[in-house]
């Protein structure tokens, strides 16, 4: 591997920030759908939450994608030919088929949260209702979770996908680990929201903490696989301020550290209680550690 | 019939002519300085200039598009010495990792063979950058495109050779058709062998599909700053996804296990405090 390849200079501000919101996006999206997929109307509240959450979230990240451009205003050339004037799209760079999963993902996220306002009673009706309102919403839940597992791990398969050393060296594992990361904050985020709006009582909790618990197990050992695989390229990850992220925020707050408090549903309060004490903290911490999962392994690419 | 470059570094002088002309050609501007505060000097010194070498630009970049690397070799005690040159550039590859790791299709390769940036089509994704093996291609803080050699585009399609080749005075950079090149390079390497280099070797044939852009070293592609075992990242993608998507698999498994009908009710509570 080479050394002397050059480092792309994204900001980890603008890129990793961007990878970890999609991560949460998409993970709250995929769970709902999961949940209500397997799990029937048990799980309507896990769903309904994931379409509330994955909606606004993926809203944020275009402008951070287009802020890192160079040239910003040129940001149409991803999905348009500049030349042609034809849709393009080039199998081989996940970046360009990335854009495209990223557009279909906000439309599913949008028919979907579209649909949930509907059902809440929020909407009476559905702009364009009648142009897909006969599409079960089953269909596009598929759709779009399949779109979701793209998004949140696509840009795993970006860094692992480049002549870099350490993301080279760590190919194939990243993107599995993001999506693993993408499932275990995409839950913190409908813990959140679900305690938040005081809807702990629903009756799919135990199947939700049961994910929950499995995608940390997945989480952990992809990020100790990772480092294990990439052995002497692992070094900008085993020091400094890099380390300190990925081992002391990634590993031990965000999944150590949650795993052995135990599922976070405070349930002496009876779930009632909104945003209550521990249970709260542990899902920021999960939160955390996802996004210092992102800064830490853009960062580690770019170390020159 | 594409168009290249042979290097022949052994009779390379390291008079960087093929820096200038690069330049004046191409109309590129100097490198742009990155100052960083000294604590020991207590000013701001520029921390891109290498001040230590008559290698002057260290590296490729969106200004330089040539770069003569200097190496230094003595021995233990300093008794032999040699010093090596060699005028590194885009080498054009036959499977170019930067064009395949374009997303917006400004990168291509033209009717000669050669690699080419569309200024006009270029967003400034930086994609590119990392996916070259070699450590050619990179962002122009000016224009907010990447840049690299062309191997003289507009020169080329006009019947020219490349301004270095133009303006090499020893012959060690020569412009034609690659297979033309590869025979005089194999003559040249057979002619070496016989003086007793017996290190030097051809380094471009088979690197990323072959390169247009290829080298006679005296010494191992590394010593010169050149990758070894060259994998031209793409070459990764479908294990990559595939492990992507295996991953993906493992967390629907994960799903199905724990959102599944089965285990609902009463026993569910107890499950859950284990």
């Amino acid at each position: 591997m080479n050394p002397e390849t050059h480092i792309p200079g994204w900001e980890w501000y603008y890129v990793a920030m961007y990878f970890f919101i999609g991560g949460v996006s998409a993970g709250a999206y995929f769970i709902g759908a999961l949940a209500e997929m397997f799990g029937g109307e048990r799980h309507r509240e896990i769903s309904r939450t994931g379409s509330y959450i994955a909606f606004p979230l993926i809203l944020l990240t275009p402008p951070l994608l287009i802020a890192d451009l160079g040239r910003p205003e040129r940001f149409w050339h991803l999905l348009v030919n500049a030349k042609s004037g034809f849709p393009y799209i080039n199998f081989q760079s996940p970046l360009s088929v990335g854009s495209w999963a990223l557009l279909l993902f906000g439309a599913m996220t949008f028919l979907s949260i579209l649909d949930t306002l509907v059902a809440d009673g929020r909407l009476r009706s559905a702009p364009f209702a009648r142009a897909y309102s006969r599409i079960p919403r089953k269909w596009y839940a598929v759709v779009g979770s399949i779109a979701g597992f793209f998004v949140a791990g696509y840009t795993g398969v970006i860094l692992n996908v480049t002549a870099r050393p350490f993301w080279a060296a760590t190919d194939p594992l990243v993107g599995a680990l993001f999506i693993a990361s993408g499932a275990s904050t995409g839950a913190a985020a409908i813990y959140l929201v679900m305690s938040w709006r005081k809807k702990l009582t629903d009756p799919g909790l135990p199947g939700f903490e049961r994910f929950d618990r499995l995608s940390k197990y997945i989480e952990l050992v992809l990020a100790v696989g990772m480092v294990v695989l990439a052995g002497r390229y692992a070094a900008p990850l085993m020091r400094g301020f890099i380390g300190v992220m990925f081992w002391g925020g990634t590993v031990l707050l965000g999944i150590l550290i949650p795993l052995a408090a135990g599922w976070y549903i405070p349930r002496a309060a009876g779930g009632r209680m909104p945003l209550a004490g521990l249970a709260t903290v542990m899902a920021l911490l999960v939160l955390l550690g996802g996004a210092l999962l992102r800064i830490s392994l853009v960062q580690a690419g770019q170390v020159q | 019939m594409p168009k290249g470059m042979f290097v022949d570094t052994s009779i390379c002088t390291g008079c960087k002519a093929c820096q200038v002309a690069c330049k004046e050609w191409n109309g590129l501007p100097h490198e742009p300085g990155h100052f960083r505060f000294d604590p020991v000097e207590k000013r701001p010194i520029a921390v891109n200039f290498t001040g230590n070498s008559y290698d002057n630009t260290g590296a490729l970049s969106a200004t330089d598009w040539r770069h003569v690397r200097f190496i230094e070799q003595f021995s233990e005690d300093r008794s032999r010495a040699r010093w090596l040159f060699s005028s590194d550039s885009c080498k054009h590859c036959n499977d170019a990792g930067c064009l395949n790791a374009c997303p917006t299709g400004a990168i291509v390769r033209t009717d000669l063979g050669n690699v080419f940036i569309q200024q006009d089509v270029c967003i400034g994704c930086k994609y590119c950058i990392p996916s070259c093996p070699f450590g050619v291609i990179s962002l122009s803080e000016g224009t907010g495109t990447v840049h690299k050699c062309t191997l003289c585009n507009d020169r080329i399609h006009n019947g020219l050779g490349t301004a270095c080749a133009k303006v090499c005075p020893t012959g060690s950079i020569s412009f034609g058709d690659v297979a033309d090149l590869k025979a005089a390079a194999d003559r040249r390497l057979a002619h070496l062998k016989r003086q007793g280099h017996s290190d030097a070797e051809i380094y471009g044939y088979k690197e990323a599909g072959g390169l247009n852009v290829f080298y006679l070293f005296l010494d191992r592609p590394q010593v010169y700053g050149q990758p070894e075992a060259v994998v031209v990242p793409q070459k990764r993608l479908p294990v990559s996804s595939a492990a992507t998507v295996a991953g993906a698999l493992a967390l629907g498994a994960a799903a199905l296990v724990s959102f599944r009908e089965r285990g609902s009710g009463p026993e569910e509570g107890g499950e859950a405090k284990k």
